[in-house]
């Protein structure tokens, strides 16, 4: 009997691995359009995780890998905005509200609830993208949605002169390969 | 019931397995602390902030006459200003060379700045380390003096070099310590310099204290280690304005560079202040054309 449930929970735990995808080097931009001035930070190094067995979520990105190109500028914003030494990541854990059944080079729309956190700051969001088998074993995700600095208590520049929006982008484009 | 213990551990490892969170690491465990200083200038001395590749710093800096003039000459305003133009390149994102241009005696000045090791938000590195150096040429032609008197080319040279030991100690409080050094070739009287030695050594204290986000109010104490001459101090106000940073200051010396700061003698601190005025700009170099907007 012991060794049934042994065997059985063994069975669950290695079958979880079969719909976990994986990125390391994921895109994610973060557009800025203020009146005066439009200005995008990028990184290239977002991690994430889609588990498609457990419906789970979650990426993050480490901040100090954000570059707008101007060298300056990236140290204003480590420093006086997002304060990065204190809060170094941006992460997204959540859920899809419907787990997808994916067709090969088909963009199947999905949706995900969960946490945004930037700045210390946590926030229920809601995000809308498409995850795509784009071959076996390799899911690509794309997605975009707007937060509200305010909403996370990051203060807008009084007297800058490149401006910086209240409202920003944030874009993701990544290609998750299937843990084995 | 091995296996029942063994379908515990299993569960658990499950559990760890499929519904871990990925762990939270950062890219760059020796992540350098960001902007010691606000600008490659504080007051009058060279900082360890460094010029990013293919970035150039352009700053001007001003000192007027001494205070003790009062609103008659509106605090030395009127009295005439001691105006450095230098521009600096960033040729990589540790080495720089710039050009500076003083008012006083006409100086020209080249210079290269090295950042040797930058402190790290994890303190592996405690704090940052730069060198600099540079020589220039008094280029007032002295055309009053018979051609006799006249200071011939190598006559005219002064150099200098240091090394700069910074360390942000906190987000607010930043200090820098500078041995410094500068050589006269021959320092003549008609140079304005009090100091008649070739050699001067000092050391060059530089502290910032930010009070708000984008303002700090900084120090300056330069102690003559060789020479009987007054020891330069500073203090004023830096406020960081996009990509601009202002600093104003009192400070004892008109001199703006690093030959004549320690050759160029200082009036008593509070009596004999003068107004100082910098402004530091950064430019991006070869930037590439924004897209269009779609």
């Amino acid at each position: 009997m012991s060794r049934l449930i042994f065997l059985f929970t063994f069975f669950i735990c290695f079958q979880g691995f079969g719909q976990e995808y994986l990125t390391t080097k994921g895109q994610v931009t973060f557009l800025s359009k203020a009146p005066l001035n439009e200005f995008e930070g990028k990184s290239s190094s977002l991690k994430g995780l889609v588990n498609l067995e457990t419906n789970l979520l979650d990426f993050f990105v480490d901040l100090n890998t954000l570059k707008t190109g101007i060298g300056l500028r990236d140290s204003h914003m480590r420093e006086n905005y997002l304060e990065t030494d204190k809060f170094p990541f941006a992460e997204f854990t959540g859920k899809l509200v419907q787990l997808p059944t994916l067709v090969m080079a088909n963009k199947t729309p999905v949706k995900a609830v969960g946490k945004f956190k930037i700045h210390g700051i946590e926030r229920d969001i809601e995000v809308l993208g498409f995850l795509t088998l784009i071959q076996n074993g390799k899911v690509e995700l794309d997605t975009s949605f707007e937060i509200l600095l305010s909403d996370y208590q990051i203060p807008l520049p009084k007297l800058v002169f490149y401006e910086l929006a209240q409202e920003q982008k944030v874009t993701i484009n990544a290609i998750l390969t299937q843990k084995k | 019931m091995r296996y029942i213990f063994l379908s515990v551990a299993v569960f658990f490892i499950s559990i760890f397995c499929t519904n871990a969170q990925l762990e939270r690491k950062l890219e760059n465990e020796n992540q350098p602390v960001d902007l010691i200083f606000h600008a490659p200038r504080h007051i009058n001395l060279l900082t360890v902030e460094p010029l990013e590749r293919k970035t150039m710093h352009f700053a001007i800096m001003h000192t007027f006459g001494t205070l003790d003039g009062g609103i008659e000459n509106l605090f030395g305003l009127d009295n005439g200003a001691n105006i450095q133009f230098s521009f600096e390149f960033g040729l990589s994102d540790k080495l720089s060379i710039g050009a500076s241009r003083s008012s006083r005696d006409k100086f020209y000045n080249v210079y290269g700045r090295y950042l040797l090791l930058e402190q790290t938000q994890n303190n592996n590195v405690p704090l940052s380390i730069s060198l600099a150096g540079g020589g220039g040429v008094i280029s007032n032609p002295y055309s009053f003096l018979s051609a006799t008197e006249r200071p011939d080319f190598v006559d005219r040279l002064a150099y200098f070099g240091q090394v700069m030991f910074a360390r942000k100690f906190s987000n607010k409080v930043s200090l820098q310590v500078s041995p410094m050094m500068a050589y006269f070739v021959n320092p003549r009287q008609i140079y304005q310099i009090e100091g008649t030695q070739n050699l001067y050594l000092a050391l060059g204290f530089s502290g910032k204290y930010k009070v708000t986000d984008r303002s700090s109010l900084t120090l300056q104490y330069i102690p003559n280690l060789n020479s009987d001459l007054k020891s330069n101090f500073g203090i004023g106000w830096d406020v960081e304005a996009g990509g601009h940073v202002f600093q104003m200051y009192f400070v004892t010396s008109q001199a703006l560079n690093e030959q004549y700061l320690l050759a160029g003698g200082n009036g008593v601190p509070g009596e004999e202040f003068r107004l100082g005025f910098n402004v530091n700009r950064i430019f991006a170099l070869g930037q590439k054309k924004r897209k269009a907007v779609e």
